[in-house]
């Protein structure tokens, strides 16, 4: 018996060790992808520290299969974009060298102020350029850099001037503003390519912090270590307890929840009086603060999101949802709903539930489709361009509720076959108005909520939270989200081992992030990339050529 | 339906607070309603024609000083009537002798008109007294009954009303109460928070007890600078105990909140004055609205005269534009008294008052829940 026991234990504990190896994963061709503006913002802020402040957006992205950060990839720079890029690269660097600041960001300090000085501009550039490229600075990038701060330094008679002259134009070109998959020959494969290590360092950086590698990353970078899998594991772990993770897994959700449509969100401030500005910015940061606590600081299974009551509001945010808060006058104060309560998990919370609305309604198909097409993955096609609103805008309409009203639309077989799967989702969650309130009735009718995800029945919100926290299609969604993001590119067939496999360690580590991401972090697949297409060789090529002769 | 809504709404904030009780949450009784009073006007019954004014309206004090004035004074006083009444209070008010301001020291002044007061029969109110006939009694001056407004078969005591009835500031277009609630909804000062606990059902319940707090923390509001309901106001406090906490006991009727009587300190702000009148046999009657979201009611009892007279005379310029002479209300006030003679004195130092208030459901915050959260 003893034996038997013992044998089977050997047996668990040398399948658990071996578990599912990588597969192998070929990658994609090398890309460039435009800085997000968090990445602007995160970059200048571990750059030259969070006293160089600047205002102003840039170009908006363009969301690709399901993420920002895929649109980036083929962002294009327009001329008032970059006349925006300058402004604010102008407005750094008068920050950079100002009065206040020269002695810390400075490693040097001139000979003379009044005049250019060579050495100590070479130094700074030397230092900074290799922080803002993400790699270090060829000798003619340098030269040249040093050359523009003397002619303007030597012209003013300011040293200072021509270094934030020099740096503003660092700052507009291609190689700050891109991050570019550099690559070189494979030497374990040849006539491969690799990504170098400076590429992998910003792909590894971007994933976990978004926002460019610290200089201990770089000299990783440099040393060849991230070519090595147990200092890779060095690394990825150091930067999975760092404070910046917190960062990354935001950034990351943002994109995943497509919550930049809140820079554009609205609602009618008869229909809604407490959903002001501010309510909208706080209902945003109460889904990504709630996220980041959850799976960083307290490492919880991701499927638990769709059901925690454990959250944080403030006093916009607590008036909507009907609960006291400590700190009336402004602040973020934890809050857990009670059990019994309506509110289970992030999508019963103002954020999802407002951004998903129309501006003076809820809107139980906007509901359904982003659980679809954001959490779940799946696609939900555009509706036709004739759709008859009229049943929906007819205020005396027979059809007191947003079901009632939507079972009429259905009757229309052109709209019956996409509703039939975004609304048995999005009712459930008609016990909340278009600014997330609470509510029992729509005109005076009291509000059914039930519904079904793919089969399985619930009668409200916490139902449908519960069907969302056992449903396979949601972990699954994300880690494909996840490795497409961390890639930066949209994932197709040859994809599909990776992906499952990626999925076999989440589930095995519990659904936790931390996890997810370590494993993506230290895989191959992450950084393998294909050689070049044709064209793009060529562009690559006169990408070199240009590097080498800066113009 | 309509009382199913009203239990759900209130009911989920009841909930809300509930749950963020833990010790009350223990025993029975543990839910709380609350809200923030942002109106607070004298109930004055106003006819059709001003029946109850058959004198017309009181007589303001800019007018008794332009009379008192000689043809000459008046038109280098008032540049022949083109200085309007408010830029010239600074002068009229000080009429006294030697300049003494009379609304600051109105037993200065002497020769004042009567006050012009209410004549009619009808008042919103309560029966403080518990005569029919308003006859002396050990707490009460003898004083005339008006027939209650809302209901012919009840008399009800409301002598403050018999004394500004028929004065334009606190009639229904008047500035006193419209100016001072301003001031209160602006200033974040004087905000009276009303909780009830020991509430098993916010719909009905026979015990309950509702407590008076004051908040210095502003008003939310929304675009149209009406207060945001469900907002939290923390309680002020001195050495780490709310400074005003006075209770009453009292009972829900299908959502209808009714206090007992007893004397309440209130704080109060308006017109440039800070006051924590006690409101002697206070009551409070509270209709909390279908939505949930307000309340509208009334409080009655006898209201301090002497911290009443100071707030009348301190009005500032609120007075001149309000159209009352300050030593004739005062001289009026005190005959008209109606509650609590002073032992020695026999005169009366209340009056009985009625005030109509709207308020929004709020959650107030206790200095403990304040120190818990903040030790979080």
């Amino acid at each position: 018996m003893f034996a038997r026991s013992l044998f089977l234990a050997v047996s668990v504990l040398a399948l658990s060790a071996c578990g599912p190896s990588e597969p192998v994963s070929e990658g994609a061709p090398p890309d460039m992808r435009r800085l997000t503006e968090e990445q602007y913002r995160n970059t200048i802020v571990d750059v030259f520290g969070s006293t160089v402040t600047y205002g102003g957006r840039f170009d908006p992205l363009e969301r690709k299969d399901g993420l920002t950060e895929l649109g980036a990839r083929s962002a294009r720079v327009t001329p008032s974009g970059i006349e925006q890029y300058y402004t604010v690269a102008r407005t750094i660097a008068a920050q950079v060298v100002s009065g206040e600041n020269r002695d810390i960001l400075f490693p040097c300090k001139p000979a003379d102020a009044k005049t250019a000085d060579d050495a100590c501009a070479k130094q700074f550039f030397t230092e900074t350029g290799r922080m803002l490229f993400r790699r270090a600075l060829t000798t003619k990038e340098l030269e040249m850099s040093v050359s523009a701060a003397h002619e303007v330094g030597a012209g003013r008679n300011d040293f200072y001037e021509g270094i934030a002259y020099s740096l503003a134009g660092m700052m507009v070109t291609p190689k700050f503003l891109f991050v570019i998959d550099s690559v070189e020959p494979d030497p374990k494969k040849p006539g491969d390519v690799r990504l170098t290590a400076y590429a992998r360092a910003s792909r590894l950086s971007f994933l976990l912090w978004n926002s460019t590698p610290d200089d201990q990353l770089l000299k990783a970078a440099e040393a060849g270590e991230l070519d090595k899998k147990s200092s890779l594991e060095k690394q990825v772990d150091r930067m999975i307890a760092s404070p910046k993770l917190d960062n990354g897994v935001r950034a990351f959700f943002a994109d995943f929840l497509d919550l930049g449509r809140f820079e554009i969100l609205e609602k009618d401030p008869v229909i809604y009086p407490a959903f002001g500005v501010k309510a909208g910015e706080d209902a945003k940061e109460q889904l990504l603060r709630t996220i980041a606590d959850h799976l960083v600081a307290r490492d919880l299974d991701y499927r638990d999101l769709f059901t925690t009551r454990h959250t944080f509001v403030t006093a916009p945010l607590a008036r909507i949802y009907k609960v006291p808060v400590t700190k009336p006058d402004g602040g973020w104060a934890p809050y857990e709903f009670a059990e019994g309560d309506p509110r289970a998990g992030i999508l019963t919370m103002i954020g999802f539930l407002s951004v998903n609305s129309h501006p003076g309604t809820s809107s139980p198909t906007l509901r359904g489709r982003a659980i679809r097409e954001t959490v779940l993955c799946q696609k939900v096609p555009d509706p036709p361009g004739d759709v008859d609103f009229s049943g929906f805008n007819d205020p005396n309409s027979p059809n007191k509720t947003q079901r009632q009203r939507l079972t009429a639309h259905r009757a229309n077989p052109t709209c019956a076959g996409c509703h039939k799967i975004t609304d048995p989702i999005g009712l459930s969650l008609e016990n909340f108005d278009g600014a997330g309130a609470f509510r029992t009735t729509e005109n005076g009718v009291k509000i059914d909520t039930a519904g079904d995800l793919d089969g399985v029945p619930f009668t409200d919100a916490p139902g449908l939270a519960k069907a969302m926290s056992t449903s396979p299609a949601v972990p699954a969604c994300l880690v494909s989200r996840l490795y497409s993001y961390a890639t930066g590119r949209p994932l197709d067939r040859a994809d599909k081992d990776t992906v499952a496999y990626f999925q076999k360690t989440f589930e095995s580590d519990g659904y936790r992030m931390s996890k997810l991401l370590r494993q993506i972090a230290i895989s191959e697949s992450l950084y393998s990339v294909s050689p070049p297409k044709a064209g793009a060789a060529t562009q690559a090529k006169s990408s070199d050529a240009q590097k080498e002769n800066p113009s | 339906m309509k009382f199913r809504l009203i239990g759900t709404v209130v009911g989920m904030a009841f909930a809300a607070t509930f749950a963020n009780s833990a010790s009350a949450a223990d025993s029975k009784g543990g839910g709380k309603l609350a809200f923030a009073v942002r109106d607070w006007f004298t109930s004055v019954y106003e006819s059709k024609f001003m029946d109850e004014c058959p004198e017309g309206l009181a007589i303001s004090g800019d007018e008794v000083w332009w009379r008192g004035l000689n043809k000459k004074d008046r038109a280098r006083l008032t540049d022949n009537g083109l200085i309007q009444t408010l830029n010239r209070w600074g002068q009229a008010v000080r009429r006294g002798p030697n300049g003494v301001d009379i609304c600051l020291n109105p037993s200065a002044s002497t020769g004042d008109p009567v006050q012009r007061i209410v004549e009619g029969k009808y008042s919103y109110g309560a029966d403080l007294d518990g005569t029919k006939d308003g006859h002396a009694t050990a707490k009460s001056c003898a004083h005339e009954k008006f027939i209650d407004a809302n209901d012919d078969n009840k008399l009800v005591d409301n002598q403050f009303y018999r004394l500004v009835g028929c004065t334009y500031g606190w009639r229904h277009v008047g500035l006193v109460d419209l100016n001072a609630n301003e001031m209160r909804g602006t200033s974040g000062l004087g905000m009276i928070l009303i909780e009830v606990t020991g509430v098993d059902d916010p719909r009905n319940d026979d015990d309950v007890t509702v407590t008076f707090y004051r908040s210095v923390d502003q008003f939310a509001l929304d675009p149209v600078g009406a207060p945001l309901p469900f907002s939290s106001y923390r309680i002020e406090t001195v050495d780490g105990k709310p400074r005003y906490s006075d209770s009453l006991k009292g009972s829900i009727k299908d959502g209808v909140i009714e206090t007992k009587r007893g004397d309440v300190k209130l704080p109060f702000y308006g017109n440039y004055n800070f006051m924590h009148p006690v409101i002697k046999d206070m009551g409070l009657k509270l209709t909390v609205a279908e939505d949930g979201n307000s309340a509208t009611g009334m409080v009655t009892g006898y209201y301090d005269l002497a911290m009443m007279l100071y707030w009348i005379g301190g009005m500032g310029p609120t007075i001149p534009v309000s159209y009352y002479n300050c030593p004739s209300v005062d001289t009026a006030a005190r005959k008209l008294a109606d509650g609590y003679p002073d032992p020695k004195t026999g005169e009366c130092t209340s009056i009985s008052s009625a005030f109509n208030i709207k308020a929004y459901s709020a959650f107030a915050i206790h200095p403990e829940t304040e120190r818990r959260e903040a030790k979080r």
